[in-house]
């Protein structure tokens, strides 16, 4: 078991890769009273072309399948494994991103018992025609259950503003059309292919013995057989560097109009350090540009222009990769035309200081510390981390060491105006449809 | 849980020094009893004070300050518990002991007070500008909840079983109300809580409590006080027996929302059982009603139930095709009706207390949720731990439950949807 210290922020993190190819992580909280355990694979819902394991062909899934296939693990053959979690304290969930999909427990008690019930379940699938039709019904409500929020809609019709052929674009839960056709054959395709512990990791937080933990799933993986792993072929669409449509809009029952300034970003095709780095780059550059400390930001709010609903941010995974600027607002108009002006005039050598990037980086560090204390925080980024090769505990050090040129370069990165792009969410106008 | 120091008449220190953060957590909570009127003006103050002070020339200079001390958190929150309106100061704070040779959490402590008593006066009032740009802020607070349907659907429940109730108030007041509001009213309202409302100061974190007590007390001179806050609830004979009202609106799923009564509350002797009632009804992904409308019948995505026990009333929500709203109420009757009548398992008791003492051991893992926890708690007993708590859930017999259960009345059904489910009715 390797053990690392991360002194600064006073954690100890466990790990061991196990000879299945299952990664295992621990990092034991003082003072908690709750574990967290989240067994997560490296599959989400951009994984729709694929070779199955096994095959020659690659193959192209149903939209949304990623997602009722984290939906359909909790059915077994002798009922409901929420049951069994209930019986013993524990709260389980699951969720599924566009990259990954994660099940986890939390309790305060039984923990072993518990972890054992979550390898067991997430490793022995159990999938029918039957069982597969009936959740169609149940996923169709969550489907529509967000089909009826302005803010999901919006921000998916940014994504598909931004991307012409990357599954990004996609919903996660698919259509309720998408989802018919989903059969439990498919299920066992997409399982057998992303689901080896070689595509997996385990994530342990809170109130654990690590040494102890990590001989309970060794011994557990041990006494599970496995096919040998084997390199898993995933394939992409070829995205063009410009956003799809400059602008857009849907119409919903909605109070006050809601807009999203999108803007794509190219360098996507990184990972471990250079990620870091760049992310916590835009990050930066996007709170000085856009941040509350801005003079932007004091000046659409003392006009009026943005609500408490305002946010900017900037995500990536590898492949794809934006910033968003939202707010419902009053005028969609002219806060897209203030943000464009914004880079316009400030994403530009002599702006900003080493003095902001300074009182950024420590707001930033600030934030990290105050995450720390939630274990949710922790075992929800932890497994992004290292899916992307990356470690959660360098980001301090990472936000000491970052340059305002590498700040300038992010900066200087969101300038292409082929990359921006503007979707909003209107009321239905008056007349004629009521 | 906390150490308890008295300030002064009306103003309570709760300290709980433990190592478990990286931070501090300090929360002031003013409460005053809720009238529609107050919560307006209170809603509207928080705000202005949030983002107006003397010494800072504008809000981007009091936000750079923040970040200069680690990205300290600092705002100004208004909430409802029960018959009260809380209007609050919060703050979080990296512990110097994790910073290299940096003193933040005084320069908090002074943050904390200048927001508080420098307040940016003219001639005795606040700016009409600012004062006009928060109105317009808390009001589109409010109006943001008719684009989040099972909130709207929430609040034209609470508004048709409990009119002009401390239940269906809003702790941010209505539009109507927001628009009142005045200059004097604001400054009045500031000087309340300042000398008359009832306060309560939480600080959570790796302090020394007799040190903590000093600082606070030096920075924070709050004189005696005497309100009188009652928490009963005001008991309503319903006006709406078997009340149902079907609305309709432009979108796709509907929302169901079936209110109860109950004569138990948070202060009943009874309130545990009723917990565990609650959590075998609806509460979890094993109950009754999670079993069977999404699980048996695939009928939703979400379905369960809440004891709101400040209020006695108990609500059941379901995200359904909007053709299915008389299937799905009848279902969920069948659910209540086999508990009064004793059809309740072992099986699921234990899964309902194991869930019930978990999901209190995990809240107290957050520093928020612990101040949350024990302002409520406290009310019923100072002496509050989860021992005790547990203790009494694990008492419950399956009698007294049936028996709990029969003091649940379906009161009203409100159901939201769009077109499709029209032909409906």
């Amino acid at each position: 078991m390797n053990e690392s210290y991360f002194k600064q922020l006073e954690e100890t993190l466990y790990h061991e890769q196990l000879p299945n190819g299952l990664e295992v992580y621990i990092l034991p909280k003082k003072g908690f009273s709750k574990t967290f355990v989240t067994f997560s694979t490296k599959y989400g819902s951009i994984d729709r072309e694929f070779i199955p394991l096994g095959k020659k062909e690659a193959v192209i899934v149903p939209d949304g399948i990623a997602h009722f296939l984290e939906h359909k693990m909790f059915e077994k053959e002798e009922g409901d494994v929420f049951q069994q979690f209930s019986e013993k304290g524990a709260s389980a969930n699951a969720f599924t991103s566009f990259t990954k999909t994660t099940y986890l427990f939390s309790s305060t008690n039984h923990v072993l018992e518990n972890t054992k019930t979550l390898l067991d379940f997430v490793q022995q699938p159990y999938f029918t025609e039957e069982t597969v039709e009936k959740e169609k019904g149940i996923i169709a409500q969550e489907i529509t259950m967000y089909d009826d929020q302005p803010d999901w809609r919006l921000y998916f019709g940014a994504i598909e503003n931004m991307y012409k052929e990357h599954p990004v674009k996609i919903d996660i839960a698919g259509t309720v059309e998408s989802i018919d056709k989903i059969t439990a054959e498919h299920l066992y395709e997409c399982y057998n292919t992303f689901y080896h512990p070689s595509n997996m990791t385990v994530f342990v937080v809170g109130a654990v013995n690590p040494q102890e933990m990590m001989d309970f799933i060794k011994q557990d993986q041990a006494a599970k057989t496995f096919e040998a792993p084997q390199d898993i072929q995933r394939f992409f669409p070829t995205e063009q560097p410009n956003v799809a449509f400059e602008k857009r809009s849907l119409q919903m029952d909605v109070q006050k109009p809601k807009v999203i300034y999108g803007i794509k970003s190219t360098n996507t095709d990184i990972s471990g350090k250079e990620m870091l780095n760049f992310e916590l780059s835009m990050q930066v550059a996007i709170e000085l540009l856009f941040g509350r400390t801005s003079a932007f930001y004091q000046d659409v709010y003392e006009k009026g222009l943005i609500d408490e609903s305002y946010s900017a941010d900037f995500s990536m995974e590898k492949g794809y990769g934006f910033t968003m600027i939202g707010s419902d607002t009053v005028n969609a108009e002219q806060l897209a035309e203030k943000i464009k002006q914004s880079i316009k005039e400030q994403a530009k050598e002599g702006q900003f200081t080493e003095e902001d990037l300074k009182r950024v980086t420590r707001k930033k560090i600030g934030f990290f510390l105050r995450a720390l204390n939630s274990i949710e925080y922790i075992a929800n980024q932890f497994t992004r981390y290292s899916f992307n090769d990356m470690n959660l505990f360098d980001v301090v050090p990472a936000l000491e060491n970052l340059t305002l040129e590498q700040v300038m370069h992010a900066l200087e990165s969101l300038k292409d105006e082929q990359k921006h792009t503007v979707f909003t969410v209107v009321p239905f106008e008056k007349n004629g449809n009521e | 849980m906390f150490q308890q120091f008295e300030l002064a008449q009306g103003v309570k220190l709760y300290v709980r020094p433990t190592e478990q953060f990286k931070t501090i957590n300090i929360s002031f909570k003013w409460k005053q009893q809720l009238t529609e009127e107050q919560a307006a003006i209170r809603s509207v103050l928080a705000n202005v004070l949030q983002y107006s002070n003397d010494v800072f020339q504008t809000n981007a200079e009091f936000r750079k300050r923040l970040d200069d001390l680690y990205g300290a958190v600092l705002y100004f929150d208004t909430g409802k518990k029960g018959t009260h309106h809380i209007f609050s100061l919060n703050a979080e704070t990296v512990n110097d002991a994790y910073l290299s040779n940096e003193k933040v959490v005084d320069e908090v402590f002074n943050l904390l007070h200048t927001v508080l008593f420098k307040p940016k006066l003219v001639d005795g009032k606040f700016v009409d500008s600012i004062v006009n740009r928060e109105k317009d802020q808390v009001i589109e607070r409010i109006q943001s909840m008719y684009d989040d349907k099972t909130r709207y659907a929430q609040q034209r429940l609470l508004e048709n079983i409990r009119p002009n109730h401390a239940a269906s108030i809003s702790a941010n007041g209505t539009v109507k109300a927001v628009k009142a509001v005045t200059n004097e009213q604001l400054v009045a309202m500031h000087q309340t809580i300042l000398t008359e409302d009832n306060l309560s100061i939480y600080i959570v974190g790796d302090v020394n409590a007799e040190e903590i007590k000093e600082k606070i007390a030096s920075h924070f001179p709050f004189a005696d006080r005497t309100l009188e806050l009652v928490h009963d609830v005001e008991v309503v004979k319903a006006s709406t027996e078997n009340g149902f009202l079907h609305e309709i609106q432009d979108m796709k799923q509907g929302k169901l929302h079936i209110a109860y009564r109950t004569p138990i509350t948070f202060f009943s002797e009874e309130f545990p059982v009723m917990q565990m009632t609650n959590g075998i009804l609806g509460g979890f992904s094993h109950s009754k009603i999670f079993m069977n409308v999404r699980e048996k019948e695939s009928m939703a995505y979400y379905a369960s139930s809440s004891y709101s026990s400040l209020y006695g009333l108990i609500f059941v929500l379901a995200g359904i095709d909007a053709n299915l709203q008389e299937k799905a109420v009848k279902l969920i009757d069948e659910q209540l009706k086999v508990m009064q009548e004793g059809d309740i398992t072992d099986l699921e008791i234990n899964q309902t207390k194991s869930m019930l003492s978990n999901q209190l051991k995990e809240a107290l893992d957050s520093a928020r949720a612990q101040i949350e926890i024990y302002d409520q708690y406290k009310e019923i007993n100072e002496s509050f731990t989860v021992e005790n708590w547990v203790a009494k859930w694990s008492n419950v017999t399956k009698d007294q439950i049936s028996q709990m259960a029969q003091k649940i009345e379906k009161e009203f059904v409100y159901f939201l949807s769009g077109k499709e489910g029209a032909g409906n009715e």
